[in-house]
């Protein structure tokens, strides 16, 4: 008796410190990689950025001053004025909301969408059959395409640009869920376990949910970079988020107009807009070499 | 070889039909009555009602559906209410632009990407390597439209070199097409060579670890073609895939490039449809271009069999 | 001392990994002659590979591949000569075959384009004449209907047929040497004899040399003229096939032989094993790397190494008490 439970507690102990082991060699290879530290301090500063934006400018980012249209840039306005007068550091970092806030609504959305329809077609064969279909279809459009098209359909709403975002990439997220899933399901335990008589519920929420969570983690990672890149995309074409809200796409929509006489209306919302691309993407990369170094390197 | 390409187009049936549901339900899903937003708020009840009874508006959706299916099988993809001519028509003259910049922008891609890509793969590990995958990861964070304004600020604004927009027809001279198009080539080709290269890199880096390049170098062969012959041939598939599927993005992210350069392509075709709601061309434009992407996805597929014996003879042996 | 075909003298190869520098093969000395078959045996991760890819230099990744000692080929260093001498003894000189035919066969090109190639290489044929010198060697090496089988893709043919196709490439220039990395192990039993019978065929047709590497002693001892033992990235004993199996002397050798379950004779005698595992390259004993594994170490064998002696009957090996180990085994059986 006492033993039994001698060995039950060294067992626990072994086990508690293997997983500690874990993540510590988790944690030492995370910081070990410079790009991926890189790519963590850039979101983390952009996403500072998107919440502490109003404490950053005196100005707001809809106040026009008529006299001091299209300044460059100088200690009083930091990134210049636009062509109605509005301070440009301000309109860029309120426009990190619209930006980064549709790019995490896009990922948090797909990937729950995504998790659902991937882990019920890897269960249910029938429902594979349609659902796969479907995804296939919405895969078979190029990405922007569908995302104007669904625009056009919908009218310029930010709250639309996150629904038609949500439909574009969600197809994407269910196929790498259900092939993480389908891995899992092959497994003799979980066979096990349904002739143990083992709900489905719990077999897909307990036993396949948690072994799809790192390809998804990564993936969505590289689905908010795409977001943010198509979602300023719409924008500067006119048909994402609706003046006189910022974001970094309509700032350049506005910038274009002016681009012999105001470059900086181009330069500073772009270079957000490829800072926080590339936070991402290197804090992806990162990730998944972490998570499983034995995927593919090219993105996708 | 017969039973697989015959698999591969039979695949693409329910994929067709998903896309058709969806491209013909772009009309449906705006909010409000179609004809309504067509015509705009100035315009009167009557107007309205005549123009859901020309577009049939009134029927069962399905009906509508078949209708509009079978007219796509007829080459018909409706009319344009704003320019007044068959979308097809408006179609074809948005055409020549839009393959002209795809075109140039592949081969741009591709002269960037092969040749970093396999140069990364060979000297793997190194400074080289890792400066060109840290390249790349940069052009995939770049959108391109962005990397279209960085350029007119630099060659054409301030440098003078290139014309800021615009677009000449071939008919205009080669040289004049192709001053024109030099930009939004680079811009639109430099982010698909960003994807080429990476999977360029990683398939030529899994293929190098397979046993039979170590027989290639033991038959003497020389590493140029150790490389170029037996790893590029036997890494190929994946790289061919992605290549397949940039084009079919090329010819969809010509539509914002061309509206940052003026181009008078398929791409400015859909944005200004969208402005004047001229959903007909919409469906029609979004159908074609998704056609198109398809049908480069398939002849990809089928080229594999050409690349690879395996796929090729898998039924007869 | 010139007059061997192939002599290796105190090679190591070392690899610069994540963990430091790693030597895999650590001062090995062997020669084969024309005419004759030298075994190399010992455990996976033994260095036997490594040794024999190493001869062809084909780790040639800069930076992380370096080699130390001398590999003379004909009175040549190979470890001297520049890349593109090598590259004219690779496939020509001496040739390699490898333990999985299916894998080292490239999948995509035709069985024929892969025999023509090295002789188009060396021998500078016209691509007819490389053409029916390929059917020549798909005859001789006992592939029935050549013709038809050139215009075929490894991914067609039988994996015995695919050995064969590996033989034929590799003798398709009619080399000095032939490196034969384990190349019946992912054969059927069947299939591995006839292999066997083919290669040793073929070298008295050619008379060339050959290095069979090889963990399976049951084919030293039928198709080999001598027989150097490898532990860990060094030659603990090597000698001639009768004598190291009737009078092995190393204990690690002794081990070898000892497991092979006998066919004939006492079958209740219990197979021996070796205990323990072969250490990684990083942990290397300090003395004897037997030694923590070996029933007969004592304290002089933990803290120092052996050299390797040279005895009568071109019989060397590495073990400070071979003498008395001998009269203890004699003893014992």
């Amino acid at each position: 008796m006492e033993v039994a439970v001698e060995k039950r507690r060294e067992l626990s102990d072994f086990r508690r410190d293997i997983n500690r082991e874990r993540r510590r060699l988790f944690v030492r290879r995370f910081f070990s990689n410079k790009l991926t530290v890189t790519g963590s301090v850039i979101i983390l500063l952009t996403l500072l950025v998107t919440l502490l934006g109003p404490l950053l400018s005196s100005y707001t980012p809809y106040e026009m001053v008529v006299t001091s249209r299209l300044k460059a840039p100088s200690a009083d306005h930091l990134f210049g004025t636009d062509n109605l007068g509005r301070d440009l550091f301000a309109r860029v970092v309120y426009g990190a909301r619209a930006s980064m806030g549709v790019g995490l609504s896009v990922a948090i959305i797909t990937s729950v969408l995504g998790m659902i329809i991937g882990l019920y077609s890897a269960y249910y064969k029938v429902l594979d059959h349609v659902l796969m279909r479907i995804c296939d279809g919405l895969m078979a459009f190029p990405a922007i395409l569908l995302a104007i098209a669904l625009m056009a359909a919908l009218g310029t709403k930010i709250d639309n640009v996150i629904i038609a975002l949500a439909a574009v990439f969600t197809p994407y997220v269910a196929r790498v869920v259900r092939s993480a899933a389908l891995v899992v399901r092959e497994q003799t335990y979980i066979e096990a376990m349904k002739a143990q008589g083992a709900s489905s519920m719990r077999i897909i929420w307990g036993h396949i949910a948690p072994n799809t969570l790192s390809p998804l983690i990564v993936y969505s990672t590289f689905i908010f970079a795409d977001a943010i890149i198509i979602e300023a995309g719409l924008s500067f074409l006119g048909v994402g988020v609706p003046a006189p809200d910022p974001s970094w796409g309509n700032i350049l929509f506005d910038g274009k107009l002016v681009i012999f006489n105001a470059w900086w209306m181009t330069f500073f919302p772009g270079v957000a807009i490829i800072l926080s691309v590339l936070g991402l993407n290197l804090f992806g990369d990162g990730l998944r070499d972490l998570l499983d170094p034995h995927t593919n390197h090219a993105k996708k | 070889m017969k039973s697989y390409i015959l698999k591969r187009i039979l695949s693409l049936i329910p994929v067709l039909l998903i896309v058709s549901i969806v491209v013909f339900m772009i009309i449906h899903l705006t909010p409000g009555d179609p004809a309504a937003v067509i015509l705009g708020p100035e315009a009167s009840h009557e107007d309205v009602k005549q123009l859901q009874e020309e577009l049939g508006l009134n029927d069962p959706v399905y009906q509508q559906y078949f209708h509009w299916v079978e007219g796509v099988f007829q080459g018909n993809l409706g009319d344009s209410f704003f320019m007044d001519k068959p979308v097809t028509e408006a179609i074809l003259e948005h055409l020549g632009p839009t393959i002209s910049l795809a075109i140039l922008s592949q081969i741009t891609a591709i002269l960037i990407a092969l040749p970093l890509g396999i140069m990364a793969a060979r000297k793997r590990g190194t400074a080289t390597d890792q400066t060109f995958m840290g390249l790349s990861l940069l052009g995939i964070s770049i959108p391109h439209f962005l990397f279209g304004l960085f350029l007119i600020i630099i060659l054409a604004i301030n440098l003078r070199w290139l014309p800021v927009a615009g677009y000449k027809p071939l008919s205009a001279g080669f040289w004049e097409h192709i001053k024109y198009l030099i930009m939004p080539a680079i811009a639109l080709g430099t982010g698909q060579a960003a994807l080429i290269a990476r999977m360029t890199r990683s398939s030529m880096v899994e293929t190098l670890n397979l046993n039979f390049i170590k027989t290639a170098r033991s038959k003497g062969l020389h590493e140029r073609k150790v490389i170029y012959k037996h790893t590029l041939r036997n890494a190929f598939i994946p790289i061919l895939t992605v290549i397949g599927q940039t084009f079919g993005t090329l010819v969809a992210g010509a539509a914002v490039t061309e509206t940052v350069f003026n181009i008078p392509g398929i791409g400015q075709l859909i944005i200004n449809s969208v402005e004047r709601r001229d959903y007909m061309v919409i469906q029609g434009t979004v159908l074609m271009v998704t056609l198109t992407y398809v049908l480069i996805n398939l002849l990809v597929d089928l080229l594999y069999g050409v690349i690879d014996p395996r796929v090729r003879l898998k039924k007869e042996s | 001392m010139g007059d061997h075909l192939l002599e290796v003298n105190n090679l190591k190869t070392h690899f610069r990994t994540e963990r430091g520098k790693v030597t895999a093969v650590d001062g090995i000395s062997f020669h084969v002659d024309r005419g004759e078959v030298l075994a190399i045996v010992g455990e996976s991760g033994c260095g036997k590979s490594v040794t024999a890819q190493s001869i062809l230099r084909l780790f040639e990744e800069k930076g992380v591949t370096s080699y130390d000692g001398e590999i003379n080929f004909e009175g040549k260093n190979l470890l001297k000569i520049s890349d593109s001498e090598m590259r004219k003894i690779r496939g020509n000189d001496i040739s390699m075959i490898f333990q999985d035919p299916l894998s080292s066969l490239n999948p995509v090109f035709t069985i024929g384009d892969q025999i023509m190639e090295p002789i188009m290489l060396h021998q500078k044929l016209s691509k007819k004449e490389a053409y029916e010198r390929a059917i020549e060697m798909l005859k001789l090496i006992g592939i029935p209907a050549p013709e038809q089988r050139v215009h075929e893709y490894p991914h067609q043919i039988s994996g015995g047929m695919r050995q064969r196709v590996m033989i034929a490439i590799a003798l398709a220039c009619q080399p000095k040497l032939l490196i034969a990395d384990e190349p019946t192990t992912a054969l059927d039993v069947t299939i591995q004899s006839q292999i066997l019978e083919l290669i040793d065929s073929l070298r008295q047709k050619l008379d060339m040399g050959i290095m069979l590497i090889t963990h399976d002693l049951g084919v030293v001892a039928q198709h080999c003229t001598r027989v150097a033992v490898m532990y860990l990235g060094e030659v603990v004993e090597e000698g001639d096939v009768e004598s190291l199996f009737e009078n092995p002397l190393h204990p690690y050798t002794q081990g070898l032989i000892s497991s092979i379950p006998q066919l004939f004779g006492n079958r209740n005698k219990k197979l021996s094993i070796i205990k323990g595992m072969v250490p990684s390259l990083n942990e290397i004993p300090k003395g004897c790397r037997f030694a923590p594994r070996c029933p007969f170490a004592d304290a002089k064998c933990m803290n120092e190494k052996p050299e390797l002696e040279t005895l009568d009957h071109n019989k060397r090996i590495k073990c400070w008490h071979h003498q008395t180990i001998k009269g203890a085994v004699s003893n014992a059986t």
